[in-house]
């Protein structure tokens, strides 16, 4: 009876990591079923990340360790749950797991790549590069294996990928597979996506092409990222050396996301810093309404930010902007309320704070999941054995989706010996 | 910064509750609202600071206050604010507030814009009128005197002399009332503001420059609509005000002046033939004000969940004036149609409520146009606006 040690965890992300090695480390099987081609999720297209500004590996490559080096833990990636059957302790759930077209024997050597003549628009950079049909996620990725986009690859596209794999890695007569995962217990970790913040028509983005989100700004900024961590603006490719920062995009509004995101403060402060570091000469404003930074260690990292004479902090909520036609600078509208007037300010480039958006809100798992009206899992309803983990209660940062994971594990755990308990 | 003493009045904060700008609590400050706004000056814009003085009940800060009347309720500021705090519509309760404050006798500004009072202010002028038709014996239709032809004739109805003075005399108090009014209010908002000085009347051109063209109604984004409708009412209102003048010339006119009728222009006693010019400015005055009003309606309905439904101040004066223009019109027709037992009731709605509209001017949302037209002058003397 495996499933009765059997924790299934919905999303690879860094909730969904931590659950999973922490109970198998804690002598239970756990499985991890991941939309993506890697694991690592959101944590991984960060420049740096709270608390400790280290880049994303820095977290995640320990976590793969722990994964390799512990034998409880499957994973599955390019995979999706279909369907959740069951009780607590005698779940069956149904996974949709699409083909990768690149089987265990890839080395990661890059030749397919560079035979494939075809492109596809890297999502893991939000669109802001390209890159052949057959990739390797990022540098880092983890499981460290090719990809075929198959929708992207033309006719012409497929022989000489197959052609330059000298390992038999290439397989096109993968096809989409439906297996079944029995578990006892359940951890969803699904995550948040980016508010699609263009909703905001009076904000600019997607209109005015120096405007981009704060997410983008992670991998504007990352070296393994589109411009390899220059941060210059779409554009022109400009230095950005003037840069305003703006809060609340679309968070703490009614018309779009009620509810305060939690992070995007720190965040833009963060941000702050990468151009700063990057440009000694850059100046930076952000522009909030309530700047909060939840907790002594985020308070500091204000304070710190706040003695950098070239970041200026203003109080107003930026509520239009947009292009100058000739220069393509951006133009940014705002009333400034400690000195009590409109401004019109112009910039190289905007970054849109955007908030968080539980991955529920969008596409339900195919079990009966209790939401918010926000769309956040509704988390005390939830059907016994089934535990949801971070964003998807509410936003909350790394460090903190790491507490929770760890939390919810001894959850599971106790279900499962309860049901294991009842049934001897 | 200085220091300053403010004395918040809580019952002013709850007035403006009741007025229509029960979101007003909601506001959290943001500023998102003076950015939308297409009309605020960029040095201290509106509506930001009204919301934050309306939540603290700065009553004085708020009543001398010219900006909220450069305010058209575009609704862009509502449509955008992130918390439905509805600025645009606590702005409005703070007119009506500013209204009723200013106009004298003060109980007539409580009562107008307010639901309770509604019937009383009704029965001024049913009573009135219907003493007056009592008193010819004219409530029995049977007995109204008809014209040479049988037609229907509603000077024979409700004689001249009897029309001029009910509403000559309420014309006469609503003007003695504006005219207190905007030196109670002028007194006020010059108190805090210093007039730059400078030549009144380039001020009061240029504003009315602004008002005939609806400039700044056409720069409203959500309820750009908005333009075109207060236009049609604007003058329709206008026109009217016009063929009420003619028409006193043509009673009075051809004794006055000692002027006498021609093939086209007709002297005396109504009714007029419809070739008249006078008679061609009513009816297209009043088919301005029908069409117009009714666009207001549609407008409202259509722009409420982004602009807000608006408060019983203003469906009032909405409802007075298509009452007005609709039995202005029916009044009219029955008479051409020669239905005696509609036309009189319906001229009789008509009378009451253009008394109504009148007498109540001061208090109701007609007050708007001289309370708006003094302090668009104001922001021009005080360099606020050019």
């Amino acid at each position: 009876m495996a499933e009765k040690k059997t924790v299934l965890v919905i999303g690879g992300g860094f909730s969904g990591l931590t659950a999973a090695v922490e109970a198998a480390e804690a002598g239970f099987d756990a499985v991890i079923v991941e939309k993506n081609p890697y694991l690592g999720g959101r944590v991984a297209q960060h420049n740096k990340y709270f608390w400790k500004l280290c880049p994303p590996t820095c977290g995640l490559e320990m976590n793969f360790k722990r994964i390799k080096n512990n034998g409880n833990v499957r994973f599955y990636t390019l995979a999706e749950v279909e369907d959740i059957k069951g009780e607590e302790g005698n779940f069956d759930v149904a996974v949709k797991v699409n083909p990768r077209y690149v089987n265990d024997k890839c080395v990661g050597c890059d030749a397919c790549a560079q035979a494939c003549p075809s492109y596809r628009d890297n999502e893991f950079n939000f669109g802001m590069d390209k890159t052949k049909a057959a990739y390797l996620p990022f540098e880092q990725a983890f499981p460290f294996q090719y990809v075929i986009d198959e929708k992207s690859c033309a006719p012409d596209c497929k022989k000489p990928c197959l052609d330059a794999c000298k390992y038999n890695a290439i397989d096109f007569n993968m096809k989409t597979e439906t297996i079944s995962i029995k578990a006892g217990a359940i951890v969803m970790a699904t995550g948040w996506n980016l508010y699609d913040v263009s909703k905001a028509d009076n904000l600019g983005f997607g209109v005015v092409k120096n405007v981009i989100t704060n997410m983008m700004m992670e991998r504007l900024s990352a070296p393994n990222g589109p411009t390899k961590g220059k941060i210059v603006r779409p554009s022109d490719g400009k230095e950005v050396k003037n840069i305003a920062f703006v809060q609340c995009a679309g968070s703490r509004d009614e018309n779009h996301l009620p509810y305060c995101s939690y992070i995007c403060c720190l965040a833009s402060l963060k941000q702050t810093t990468y151009v700063r570091e990057q440009y000694p000469d850059s100046k930076a404003q952000i522009f909030y309404i309530d700047l909060r930074t939840p907790g002594l260690y985020e308070h500091r990292f204000l304070w710190k930010v706040k003695d950098d004479t070239n970041v200026t902090l203003t109080k107003g909520k930026v509520a239009k902007i947009t292009e100058d036609p000739e220069t393509k600078d951006v133009i940014v509208e705002v009333e400034d309320i400690h000195a009590g007037g409109k401004i019109k300010a112009t910039f190289d480039m905007v970054v849109l704070a955007a908030g968080m958006v539980p991955s529920t809100r969008d596409s339900r798992i195919a079990a009966d999941i209790p939401l918010t009206e926000e769309g956040f899992v509704n988390a005390p309803t939830l059907k016994k054995g089934i535990y949801a983990v971070g964003t998807l209660k509410s936003p909350v940062d790394v460090a903190r989706s790491a507490q929770d994971a760890t939390g919810v594990v001894m959850k599971s755990i106790q279900s499962l010996k309860s049901q294991s308990l009842k049934r001897r | 910064m200085a220091e300053q003493v403010i004395s918040p009045d809580l019952n002013f904060v709850k007035d403006i509750i009741r007025n229509g700008g029960e979101s007003l609590k909601k506001c959290y400050q943001c500023a998102t609202c003076s950015v939308v706004c297409n009309v605020t000056p960029d040095s201290k814009p509106f509506p930001r600071k009204e919301m934050m003085w309306a939540q603290w009940g700065l009553k004085d800060k708020l009543l001398d206050n010219p900006d909220v009347w450069l305010c058209h309720q575009c609704s862009d500021c509502t449509a955008y604010c992130p918390r439905g705090a509805k600025p645009g519509e606590v702005l409005q309760a703070v007119r009506k507030l500013t209204i009723s404050h200013y106009s004298i006798p003060n109980f007539l500004g409580r009562a107008v814009g307010d639901q309770r009072f509604l019937i009383i202010l009704f029965l001024v002028p049913v009573v009135i009128l219907l003493t007056i038709l009592g008193s010819l014996g004219h409530l029995n239709i049977s007995e109204i005197p008809r014209g040479e032809d049988g037609g229907i004739v509603y000077s024979k109805f409700m004689p001249v002399p009897y029309i001029d003075t009910l509403f000559g005399l309420a014309a006469a108090f609503a003007v003695f009332s504006f005219i207190m009014g905007v030196y109670r209010y002028w007194k006020a908002i010059s108190r805090n503001e210093g007039i730059k000085g400078g030549d009144i009347s380039k001020s009061l051109i240029s504003t009315i420059s602004e008002i005939l063209l609806h400039k700044r109604f056409k720069k409203c984004d959500v309820t750009k609509a908005r333009a075109k409708s207060h236009l049609y009412v604007f003058y329709g209102f206008v026109g009217l005000a016009i063929t009420t003048t003619w028409a006193i010339a043509y009673l009075y006119g051809y004794e006055f002046f000692g002027i006498t009728a021609s093939s086209l222009f007709h002297f005396g006693e109504s009714p007029y033939p419809l070739y008249d010019p006078l008679k061609i400015l009513g009816n297209l005055s009043a088919l301005a004000l029908i069409v117009g009003i009714t666009l207001v309606v549609l407008n409202r309905l259509a722009n409420k969940d982004k602009a807000g439904i608006g408060s019983y101040f203003d469906w009032l004066f909405i409802t007075v004036v298509f009452v007005i223009a609709a039995t202005g019109i029916l009044t009219e027709l029955t008479r051409l149609a020669n239905i005696a037992v509609l036309a009189y009731p319906i001229y009789f709605i008509h009378l009451t409520f253009v008394f109504f509209l009148f007498a109540y001017a001061p208090f109701s949302k007609m007050a708007h146009m001289v309370y708006r037209t003094t302090a668009m002058v104001f922001a021009r003397q005080t360099g606020r606006e050019v």
